[in-house]
């Protein structure tokens, strides 16, 4: 096995330039992912069963397709869907989003069913109504049960992040990909984004960790 | 002052009250006892309305809580209440646990629930813990705690569920002291409890329940003296 990294130095920038463009991916399709996987998960405890089935139903396809379908669909879909192209960020921010939102409601649902239910009875008994209860008192202790899950979440969607590559967001994976093929040599630069990425996800476990530990402190 | 007319409450098929009538008078303090299962929690949490009676009415101050227009956040925001598992906020320091509510849903200002919580924590004796997190304290500080946060919402009863039971024999005392101390104030409470003696010398009066019926309406010293029926001289026996 020969390897050469030298002749790649110089495309390193390039492809760290990369980190970005899957960060903001990450970032934007995570805060959507949170936002509509909570409210999903409201519906999911709702009274209201069309509500739950909604969302049930929401998850079930989403989790029932492969991610790669979903991202190809919102791209090449988008002209007959909204009568536009979508760019292809956008694209990768809608589908990770829409897609973790499914996983993320589940987590979300498991762990507010897990805080002891004397928590909303003392609540209820303070005279305090639904929706401050939960905002309140709920879910910062749901979030401290699922902050594991949710980090490993995030973690899974960095990884997964990769697949934009197919629509040409020039992330760190599809950059690899390009300076592979202007040296007609995949090897070393795929090696450097798989370094790139391993770093990404151990720097995103640490942080997970540490905000654990700080969340625990009240234990 | 809180009547209960011919109450009644059933889970499914299950009759768990079958039909309770009685009176709280204010100030008074109404000791439930009776066996496990006999229906003391689901009395108690009619009132306060965390059960919704299946029949009767429930008159508190006038005003029939069991009525399709009652507020009923309002009603609880009125009723204290104190669980035997405490369920303080453990993301919450005591003196938030304290202040939450109040501000919350009373509109109490910051630094006047503050205060507030302070001087109640000062009644209970746990002034050195107001910035301290519910993990910290003892079962009988947490507790003691739970009494004070529910006074804060400076209620007209206060409804306590075996207050003490969770609690390791040493540190029952400094509860029932707190209780005693909020008794004597003219606070008028209802307590299921298995402390017959605090229950002899605090209680106004003895309710007990037997399979969701008031078999005994009396003073305690009828009741723990001459008790008038079998079931309850079978329990006193049995508890004593
Ligand atoms: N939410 C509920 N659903 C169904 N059954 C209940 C519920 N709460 C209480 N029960 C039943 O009602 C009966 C009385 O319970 P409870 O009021 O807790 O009695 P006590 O406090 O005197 O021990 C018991 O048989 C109990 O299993
Ligand atoms: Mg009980």
């Amino acid at each position: 096995m020969n390897l050469d990294f030298q002749q790649f130095i110089p495309s390193l920038p390039y492809i760290l330039k990369g980190i970005g463009v899957t960060l903001q991916i990450v970032f934007m399709a995570g805060i959507l992912g949170f936002v509509l996987g909570i409210i999903l998960s409201f519906f999911k405890i709702s009274r209201f069963k069309l509500l739950g089935w909604i969302a049930d139903a929401y998850t079930s396809v989403f989790r029932g397709t492969p991610l790669v379908l979903q991202l190809m669909l919102i791209y090449y879909g988008s002209p007959q869907l909204i009568g536009y192209k979508i760019d292809p960020s956008t694209a990768a921010v809608l589908s990770f989003g829409l897609n973790s939102a499914a996983y993320i409601s589940e987590i979300i649902r498991a762990g507010i069913l897990a805080v002891d239910k004397g928590q909303s009875e003392a609540a209820m008994a303070l005279g305090v109504p639904y929706r401050p209860a939960m905002m309140d008192i709920i879910l910062p202790q749901a979030m401290k049960n699922i902050l594991p899950a949710l980090m490993n979440e995030f973690i899974t969607l960095t990884k997964e992040s990769a697949i934009v590559t197919v629509i040409g967001v020039t992330d760190v994976m599809r950059r690899a990909y390009i300076v592979g093929g202007e040296k007609f040599s995949y090897f070393e630069p795929i090696l450097i984004a798989g370094l790139i990425y391993y770093i990404m996800v151990m720097i995103l476990t640490v942080l997970g960790k540490g905000i654990e530990r700080r969340m625990r402190r009240s234990d | 002052m809180i009547k209960l007319e011919n109450l009644h409450k059933n889970f499914g098929k299950l009759e768990v009250l079958k039909g309770i009538s009685t009176n709280i008078q204010d100030g008074e303090v109404v000791a439930i006892i009776g066996p496990s299962g006999s229906g003391k929690s689901t009395l108690l949490r009619c009132i306060n309305l965390l059960e919704v009676p299946t029949d009767g009415r429930i008159m508190i101050n006038g005003q029939d809580i069991t009525d399709k227009g009652t507020n009923i956040m309002k009603v609880r925001q009125d009723v204290g209440m104190v669980f035997q598992h405490f369920h303080l906020f453990p993301h919450k320091t005591v003196l938030q646990n304290l202040t939450y509510a109040p501000m919350k849903v009373k509109g109490v200002s910051k630094s006047e629930a503050e205060k507030t919580g302070l001087e109640l924590l000062e009644k209970v004796g746990l002034s050195a813990k107001a910035y301290e997190y519910p993990n910290r304290l003892s079962g009988g500080q947490k507790q003691r705690v739970a009494i004070a946060r529910a006074l804060a919402m400076n209620p007209d009863v206060m409804l306590f569920d075996e207050p003490t039971s969770a609690l390791d024999p040493e540190m029952v005392k400094e509860v029932l002291d707190v209780m005693k101390n909020l008794a004597h104030t003219g606070m008028t409470m209802a307590i299921v409890t298995h402390e017959m003696g605090f229950a002899r010398e605090v209680a106004d009066r003895v309710l007990f329940l037997d399979g969701g019926v008031l078999v005994e309406d009396s003073s305690p010293k009828e009741f723990f003296s001459k008790p008038k029926s079998e079931r309850a001289r079978d329990f006193l026996q049995k508890m004593l």
